[in-house]
C-alpha cells in the first residue's frame, strides 16, 4: 500500500522515497524532521528560537531566584534611581537596583520580569486558543463546502464587522475582571483571520490529487481532513501565528490600560511601556528597558516564523 | 533618486511647521481660551453635575444669583440678582434680580425661573447629586425626600418678576456664598419641557442648538471627547464687560497628555500636571508652573455595608497603616499637606481635630481589636479608583503600605473609567474607593454636611444619629466661636469611626499660560469666566529675549 501522497513528497529528500515494502514505512512521515533540518540551517532563525527560549526561561524561572527583589514591593523614598544603583531602603534594607527604580520605588528588572510572564502567557496561550478555533473552523468551512462554508463564512463577517474591543468589553463585564477570562477573550476574538487563512488553503489543498488518493482508499472525512489537509495547512499557519503573538501581547497592553486585563500593582511588558511612555522625558528607562525586551521578542517571533515558514514550505524556499 | 526630494520637502515642511503660529497664539488673537478640563462631561445640566471638570463649563453658560469674585474667595458679586438683603438673623433672604437680565434666546430672566429651577434641582425623582445643597431652604429635605409633597412649602418664592425671596431652616450668614454654586443656576422652564418632563434626564435640551442659558457664553458645540465649545452671549446682561469672545474645554483624561498638549501649543491651561513632572517645572525660569493652596480633601471612601470595612476598628487599622507624609512627598509631590482630619484647616479659622497620624503599631492593634490576628486572614477586598495615572500610584503605594504595616495580602485595585467608577460609587457597589471632596463654598459645612443621613454625597451608608444631630444645632447656633465648636465635636465622631480614611489636603498644581489676565489663585478655584482676558505676552517676551541672547553671548536659552 503506498503511503498517502503529499505535494511535497517529490522534492523530499530520498528518505521518503524507499522502496515501498520496506517495513520503516509506516514510520516515513518526516515532514517534521525534514523541517528542523532546514531550520537549523537557518541561522537567524536559531538565534531567534534560542532567544526565545532563553526570554521565556529566564522570565519564569528567574524570579524564584532568592535575592531577586519583589516586583509590587514600593520604596517611595527610592523612587527614580538610575541603573546599577544600590540604596537602603527606610527599614534598612539594602536593595541593588539592576535597571534603575519607578516612580514607586519598585524595581524595574524584577518588574520587568514578572511583566514577561504575564505577556508571554497571554500571547502563547491566547494565539494557541485562537489557533485552535481558527484551524478547525477554517478547516471545517473549506472541506465542507457549499452552503456550510458560505453560512460559517458568513458569521466570521459579522463577527469581524463588531467592534472587536467591544466584544472582549462585554466578555469581561459578563464574566468578572479574571485573568483566564483575558486569554479566553483574545483567543476568540483573534481566530477570525485565521480561520479565513485556514479556509482558503483548505479549498485549495481539497481538490488535489493526493487528496483524491485518499478518499479512493476510502479514508474516512475526518481522517482525511486532520491527517491530510491540516498538516498542509501549517506553513501560513505557523507564519500567521508568529504575527498573531505580537498582536495579543499589544491586545493584552491596551485592555490592560482600560482596566480590563492585568490589574495594578501586577505588571505585563505592555503595561511598563505604556507607563513608561508617559514619564519618557523624567524616566526614560522606564520606557527603554521594557520596549527593547518586547521588541526583541517580537522581532525574534517574526525571524523564527520566517524560519518556519521555510522549513516548513520548501516550495517557497526555491523562489 | 527619489527620496532627495522627499527629504527636502520633508525638511522644507519641518522648517514651515517651526514658523506656523501655535493653535494657542492664534486663539489668543482670536480671544478663545483653550482649557484643559480632565474628564469628559457627564452632562451640562446643573442638576445632574456634580464633579469640578463640569461645573468649570457651567460656570461659562449660566450664571447664578451670586457669582464668584475673581480674586477674592470672601467675597460676593452681583450676578443674576442686583443685591441682596437679609433680614436680622439672616434666615430670610431677599434677592432683587436685574431687570436686564435675559436668556440666551431673547426671553426674561424672572424670579419664577429660579423657583422652578430649585424645584427641578429638589425634585425626588430627578435624584440630583446635589440636592442636598439646597436644604439650605425650609422644608426642602423633607420635599427631596418626598416626605411633603407640595413645593409650595419649601422655602423660596417669587414676588413679582424681579424679588426672590429665600426663607432658610437656619440663620446663615454666608448664603451668598451658597447660591454661587452649580446646585442654585437656574434652567430654562420652556427650553427642558419642549425635550421631557421636568424630571427627566439626560434629554436633548442640553444638547447645543437646543440648550438655553444665561450666563456670559452659550453652548455652540460638544463632540464627546473632543471639546465642548462656548461663544460669547450677545444677550448676557453684562457682555459689554466680557473679553473673551468664546472658551474650548477639552477633556483630556491623562495629565501626561494634557502636559504634551499644553507645551505644544495646544491649551492656555491645563487641568492638572503629571507628578513627575512637577519638579522639573518648577526648575524653570518664568515657570508656567502654579501651586496654589486649594480648598479639597483627597480621601478613601469605605462601604460600611460591606465585609470587611463594615468593622469600625478594621476601618481604624486603614486609616492608622496609610503614611500619607510618604504619599505627598514621594507620590504626589505637589506640595500637598497629609490630612489629619477630614475639612481642610483653611477654612475660616475652623482647625479640624488632629486625629490620623501614620502609626502603623496603633494600626496593628486595631486590626487584632477587628478580629484578624494576622492581616492574611482578612478577606479580599478591592480599592476602586477612577483611571488616573497620579490615583493608580496612590493606590499601589498605599496597597503595599496596608500590606507591609498590616500583612493585608488580598487587596486588589480596580479602575473604572471616571463616568462608570461615579455611578459605581453612587450605588455603593464598592469596597473602598478614591475620592475627593473639593469645598463649594468657604465654611467647614460644605465638606460635613456631605456625611450626614442620606446625604446625596455620603455613598458610604454610614449614619450616624449623634453626628446628624450635632450638624442639625451647628445649624441653629448663629455665634461662630460655638458654630466651630459643634462642628468640631461632630467631625471628632467623624475621624473616630473613619467611614473615610482621609489621604491629604489638595493644592491645585496646574499650568497656566502668561496670555491669560485676570487670573488670580482662588482657595475654590471657581474662575469667573468674564473677568479673564487674553493678551499676547509674546511680543513682549521676544524682544526680552533677544536682549538675553546679546548679554549672554553664544550661551544657548535660559532653560
Amino acid at each position: 500500500m503506498p503511503p498517502a501522497d503529499s505535494p511535497d513528497s517529490a522534492l523530499a529528500p530520498p528518505s521518503s522515497r524507499r522502496d515501498a515494502n520496506a517495513a520503516t514505512i509506516e514510520k516515513g512521515s518526516s515532514l517534521s524532521r525534514d523541517a528542523w533540518l532546514r531550520l537549523r540551517k537557518n541561522a537567524l532563525a536559531m538565534a531567534s528560537l534560542c532567544f526565545l527560549v532563553g526570554i521565556v526561561l529566564v522570565s519564569f524561572l528567574l524570579p524564584l531566584v532568592p535575592g531577586i527583589p519583589d516586583p509590587n514591593a514600593t520604596h517611595p523614598e527610592l523612587q527614580s534611581l538610575g541603573a546599577f544603583s544600590r540604596a537602603t531602603t527606610a527599614e534598612g534594607q539594602s536593595i541593588f537596583y539592576l535597571l534603575g527604580s519607578d516612580p514607586l520605588g519598585r524595581d524595574v528588572f524584577s518588574r520587568i520580569l514578572y511583566g514577561g510572564r504575564m505577556s508571554l502567557a497571554v500571547g502563547f496561550l491566547a494565539t494557541f486558543v485562537s489557533l485552535t478555533i481558527g484551524m478547525i473552523y477554517g478547516a471545517v468551512s473549506g472541506f465542507a463546502g457549499g452552503r456550510i462554508d458560505s453560512a460559517m463564512m458568513r458569521f466570521v463577517d459579522i463577527l469581524y464587522a463588531l467592534p472587536f474591543m467591544i466584544i472582549v468589553i462585554i466578555l469581561t463585564t459578563y464574566f468578572g475582571n479574571q485573568l483566564w477570562l483575558l486569554f479566553v477573550c483574545i483567543g476568540a476574538v483573534e481566530w477570525l483571520t485565521m480561520s479565513r487563512i485556514v479556509r482558503g488553503q483548505v479549498l485549495s489543498l481539497k481538490r488535489q490529487e493526493f487528496i483524491d488518493a485518499a478518499r479512493s482508499l476510502g479514508l474516512s472525512q475526518s481522517r482525511i481532513l486532520f491527517r491530510h489537509i491540516i498538516p498542509n495547512t501549517l506553513g501560513p499557519v505557523v507564519v500567521y501565528t508568529t504575527l498573531t503573538v505580537p498582536a495579543v501581547m499589544r491586545l493584552e497592553a491596551i485592555l490592560s490600560f482600560l482596566g480590563l486585563g492585568v490589574q495594578p500593582p501586577d505588571a505585563s511588558w505592555g503595561s511598563l511601556i505604556k507607563e513608561g511612555a508617559d514619564l519618557m522625558s523624567s524616566d526614560p528607562g522606564l520606557l527603554i528597558y521594557p520596549a527593547a525586551v518586547f521588541g526583541a521578542t517580537l522581532f525574534s517571533l517574526n525571524f523564527l516564523g520566517d524560519g518556519l515558514r521555510d522549513a516548513l514550505d520548501p516550495k517557497s524556499s526555491k523562489d | 533618486m527619489m527620496a532627495l526630494p522627499l527629504i527636502c520637502a520633508t525638511l522644507s515642511f519641518g522648517f514651515l511647521s517651526c514658523q506656523r503660529e501655535t493653535r494657542v497664539e492664534r486663539a489668543t488673537r482670536d480671544k478663545i481660551l483653550l482649557l484643559g478640563n480632565g474628564a469628559e462631561p457627564k452632562a451640562l445640566d446643573p442638576h445632574l453635575v456634580s464633579s469640578v471638570g463640569d461645573a468649570n463649563i457651567l460656570r461659562a453658560l449660566f450664571e447664578g444669583l451670586v457669582v464668584p469674585h475673581p480674586a477674592d474667595d470672601f467675597a460676593d458679586e452681583p450676578g443674576v440678582a442686583e443685591r441682596w438683603e437679609a433680614n436680622d438673623d439672616f434666615t430670610e433672604w431677599r434677592f432683587f434680580l436685574r431687570h436686564d437680565a435675559k436668556w440666551s434666546n431673547g426671553d426674561p430672566l424672572t424670579a419664577q425661573d429660579f423657583v422652578y429651577s430649585f424645584h427641578r434641582a429638589l425634585h425626588p425623582d430627578m435624584a440630583s447629586p446635589y440636592s442636598s445643597m439646597l436644604y439650605f431652604l425650609k422644608n426642602a429635605e423633607d420635599f427631596n425626600t418626598g416626605k411633603i409633597k407640595d413645593f409650595s412649602q419649601v422655602g423660596v418664592r417669587a414676588e413679582g418678576d424681579h424679588l426672590l425671596v429665600c426663607t432658610l431652616v437656619s440663620p446663615t450668614p454666608f448664603f451668598p456664598d451658597v447660591v454661587k454654586h452649580t446646585a442654585w443656576l437656574p434652567v430654562h422652564q420652556a427650553t427642558i419641557e419642549a425635550f421631557g418632563s421636568m424630571t427627566d434626564s439626560y434629554t436633548a435640551w442640553q444638547r447645543p442648538g437646543n440648550l438655553v442659558s444665561n450666563g456670559p457664553f452659550t453652548l455652540i458645540e460638544w463632540r464627546i471627547n473632543a471639546y465642548v465649545k462656548v461663544r460669547k452671549n450677545p444677550l448676557y446682561w453684562d457682555a459689554d464687560a466680557v473679553a473673551l469672545n468664546g472658551i474650548d474645554f477639552y477633556p483630556i483624561d491623562s495629565p501626561f497628555t494634557e502636559e504634551k498638549a499644553f507645551r505644544n501649543g495646544l491649551l492656555h491651561s491645563s487641568y492638572s500636571v503629571p507628578d513627575n513632572l512637577i519638579a522639573g517645572y518648577r526648575e524653570k525660569a518664568n515657570t508656567p508652573l502654579r501651586i496654589e493652596t486649594y480648598s479639597g480633601t483627597y480621601f478613601y471612601r469605605c462601604n460600611v455595608d460591606k465585609k470587611p470595612t463594615d468593622n469600625v476598628n478594621f476601618r481604624r487599622a486603614l486609616a492608622y497603616a496609610i503614611d500619607q507624609e510618604t504619599i505627598v512627598k514621594y507620590v504626589t509631590r505637589g506640595g500637598q499637606i497629609p490630612a489629619y482630619g477630614f475639612t481642610p484647616p483653611a477654612a475660616e479659622g475652623y482647625d479640624p481635630p488632629h486625629v490620623i497620624r501614620f502609626d502603623p503599631e496603633k494600626a496593628r492593634d486595631f486590626l487584632r481589636k477587628a478580629g484578624y490576628a494576622k492581616g492574611s486572614d482578612v478577606p479580599e477586598f478591592t480599592i476602586l479608583i477612577n483611571t488616573l495615572e497620579s490615583h493608580r500610584n496612590i493606590a499601589m503605594a498605599i496597597q503595599d503600605m496596608w500590606k507591609k504595616n498590616l500583612g493585608l495580602e488580598k487587596v486588589k485595585i480596580e479602575n473604572q473609567e471616571w463616568k462608570v467608577y461615579q455611578q459605581t460609587t453612587q450605588d455603593q457597589r464598592y469596597d473602598v474607593s478614591r475620592a475627593g471632596w473639593i469645598g463649594d463654598y468657604i465654611d467647614p459645612t460644605t465638606f460635613l454636611s456631605i456625611w450626614r443621613t442620606g446625604d446625596s454625597n455620603n455613598y458610604t451608608g454610614w449614619t450616624n444619629p449623634t453626628y446628624d444631630k450635632l450638624l442639625r444645632e451647628s445649624f441653629l447656633l448663629s455665634n461662630p466661636v460655638e458654630r466651630l465648636a459643634k462642628l468640631h465635636e461632630a467631625e471628632s465622631i467623624l475621624m473616630d469611626e473613619l467611614p473615610i480614611l482621609p489621604i491629604y489636603w489638595y493644592t491645585r498644581v496646574y499650568l497656566l499660560h502668561p496670555d491669560v489676565k485676570g487670573w488670580h489663585p482662588l482657595l475654590l478655584d471657581h474662575h469667573p469666566y468674564k473677568h479673564l482676558d487674553l493678551i499676547a505676552a509674546k511680543s513682549e517676551a521676544k524682544s526680552e529675549a533677544k536682549a538675553k541672547r546679546q548679554n549672554s553671548g553664544k550661551k544657548g536659552g535660559a532653560e
